[in-house]
């Protein structure tokens, strides 16, 4: 959660959750908790959720996969398409532009914050370090950033008078300034960065709370063969690190597959279709220019890719610890 | 112990991320406190009254209201729901639970995608798009699957025999709820209200596809109406930014141990 950025995780529904999942899983094996069984009265209990739950989220996923065999306008009546929404997918080039999009961002959105958050998560644990928590918590600080004012903020970064270009024409690069989020070539790796930025603290802090469950008998050993910081890393933290490195890969991952805010917020998807994404065309699908089947078929795309990308996740993370 | 040069690669490492993440909010503060509409910023000259023009020019006070009245009103009702939930999960057991507690459990794992479009011309034929009713509605059953997960937890982790000891006193299941599961779970339910407020308080999406009417629209909304119109009142826009993500930000310092464990634990158990 969050997210998301954490975002951002943003949020929300894109926490998927592999561990609770499979703890899950394994709780409900448990004998149930003795005398406190009152199945009938669980129901009753339960009630209010589990209409909450079937009116916003269970109901309409349903009709959501019936939609997406249909060509609807919103208003008229609906014409049965078949599979036409699924079949026309990659040959459509705005929808083949954004899942283009969505593999660049899975670079910055994901692989990127991990990598940082690992650096900056090894880095303020080391024995000695004064204020690491100052650090942590300017660090996570993004991550209570609002989504819509993270967009504004980044906007006056890359604007053409903003502090990006001040400073490449400090430095006699005047040619190289330009208004960031409009330029075909720029834009994308432009909000890739700032996706980057969002996303990292939390990383971070979850690299930290299973760093400090490492025996520090370990990182005292591979020292006293003589290791440097980098064998340290590689031969006692990252093996370490599995649990929640496929925790926030998942995360992340999905984070990228449903950027939205940020995109909307900055470019509409623009200049022309270069930082365009699914949900972005989802939405525009869906209600500024309804062509309701074809946006409820990417909505069940992504949702299946996001399974499928927990289950993947979770399968290796379990098989990695057999 | 690590060696003098290695500290000092660290310190000049750790300072160097820092500032790559404290500059973008850094930059935007001081254009908050310009004088003048470019942003320019000039530091012998700091405009605090910049967030006063600002609030009354974005109609913050209305955008306010509604942020408060839909947040409000999602993290009362949705922590009721989330406590009576995990009650009958984690205590009580429930009829059909192999069906039902799997079907919960996947809710955290579908994208608001899966359901946002037919959810938006079911609200519309309900006559819900527009209204505090529909916003609130449509993040309560969101928040479900989460919720009834979360204090699930929690309540399993009370001992068992103290809820046995009040039913012996004769207590019924509502106030063994009441007066031996709530408040030995308190941190978990604290957790989970600060996680609902950051939630729906910095809701962009959901609200942006069901409230098109301004008079309804939450603050993230007024931002982003703001933004569009006020692109070249930088020293504004900015300072309108930093109003929106201020609540936020207050009660993450305040209760940062939480917010962090919880932001954690959130998406690590779930």
């Amino acid at each position: 959660m969050n997210p998301t950025l954490i975002r951002n995780p943003g949020r929300r529904n894109a926490g998927p959750t592999p561990a609770a999942v499979a703890q899950g899983r394994r709780r409900r094996r448990r004998p149930g908790v003795g005398s406190g069984r009152r199945p009938w009265l669980g129901l009753l209990y339960l009630l209010p959720g589990i209409v909450l739950y079937a009116v916003v989220v269970i109901v309409p996923v349903g009709q959501g996969v019936w939609l997406s065999f249909f060509n609807w306008n919103g208003v008229t009546t609906a014409t049965w398409a078949g599979l036409s929404n699924y079949t026309g997918f990659l040959r459509d080039p705005a929808l083949r532009a954004a899942v283009e999009h969505t593999l660049y961002f899975i670079i910055f959105f994901s692989l990127l914050p991990i990598a940082l958050g690992l650096l900056s998560a090894v880095l303020s644990s080391y024995k000695g370090i004064r204020g690491a928590g100052i650090f942590r918590a300017v660090i996570f600080m993004p991550q209570v950033v609002t989504p819509a004012v993270i967009a504004v903020v980044w906007q006056r970064i890359y604007e053409p008078d903003g502090p990006v270009n001040d400073l490449l024409r400090v430095v006699g690069l005047d040619s190289l300034a330009r208004g960031w989020l409009g330029d075909f070539t720029w834009a994308l790796p432009a909000l890739g960065l700032a996706g980057t930025w969002a996303a990292f603290g939390l990383c971070m802090v979850m690299f930290v709370s299973s760093m400090q469950a490492i025996p520090q008998e370990l990182f005292e050993a591979v020292r006293v063969d003589g290791a440097g910081p980098v064998r340290e890393f590689f031969t006692v933290t990252l093996p370490n690190l599995r649990g929640p490195m496929s925790v926030v890969l998942a995360l992340t991952m999905i984070g990228a597959i449903r950027l939205f805010d940020l995109v909307w917020l900055t470019t509409k998807g623009g200049p022309g279709t270069s930082t365009i994404t699914p949900t972005v065309i989802l939405y525009e699908r869906a209600f500024a220019n309804p062509e309701v089947g074809s946006a409820a078929a990417i909505g069940v795309v992504m949702t299946l890719v996001s399974l499928l990308i927990v289950l993947v996740i979770v399968k290796v993370a379990e098989g990695k610890a057999e | 112990m690590i060696s003098r040069r290695e500290r000092v690669m660290t310190y000049t490492l750790l300072a160097i991320v820092s500032i790559g993440v404290l500059f973008p909010l850094a930059w935007v503060l001081l254009d908050a406190l310009s004088p003048s509409s470019t942003g320019a910023i000039d530091l012998t000259a700091l405009h605090w009254s910049n967030f006063v023009t600002a609030w009354q020019q974005a109609g913050f006070s209305q955008y306010l209201k509604s942020s408060l009245i839909i947040t409000g009103s999602v993290v009362v009702l949705g922590t009721a729901v989330a406590i009576l939930s995990g009650y009958a999960f984690g205590v009580l057991s429930v009829i059909g639970e192999k069906l039902l507690f799997p079907l919960v459990l996947l809710g955290l794992m579908l994208p608001m995608e899966a359901f946002i479009v037919p959810l938006y011309y079911d609200f519309l034929s309900y006559h819900l798009t527009d209204t505090y009713q529909g916003i609130i509605l449509a993040h309560l059953g969101m928040g479900v699957s989460f919720g009834a997960f979360w204090m699930r937890t929690a309540f399993r982790a009370v001992p068992g025999s103290l809820g046995e000891a009040a039913r012996i006193d004769g207590a019924n299941s509502w106030s063994q709820l009441w007066r031996v599961y709530l408040p030995v779970a308190r941190p978990a339910v604290l957790t989970l209200v600060l996680l609902s407020f950051l939630w729906t308080w910095n809701d962009y999406f959901l609200a942006l596809v069901l409230v098109s009417d301004p008079a309804h629209q939450p603050i993230t909304l007024g931002l982003g109406a703001f933004s569009g119109r006020y692109l070249v009142q930088v020293n504004l826009l900015s300072a309108a930014a930093i109003l929106v993500s201020l609540p936020v930000i207050v009660l993450s310092f305040v209760f940062q141990r939480q917010f962090i464990r919880g932001i954690l634990s959130g998406s690590i158990k779930g």
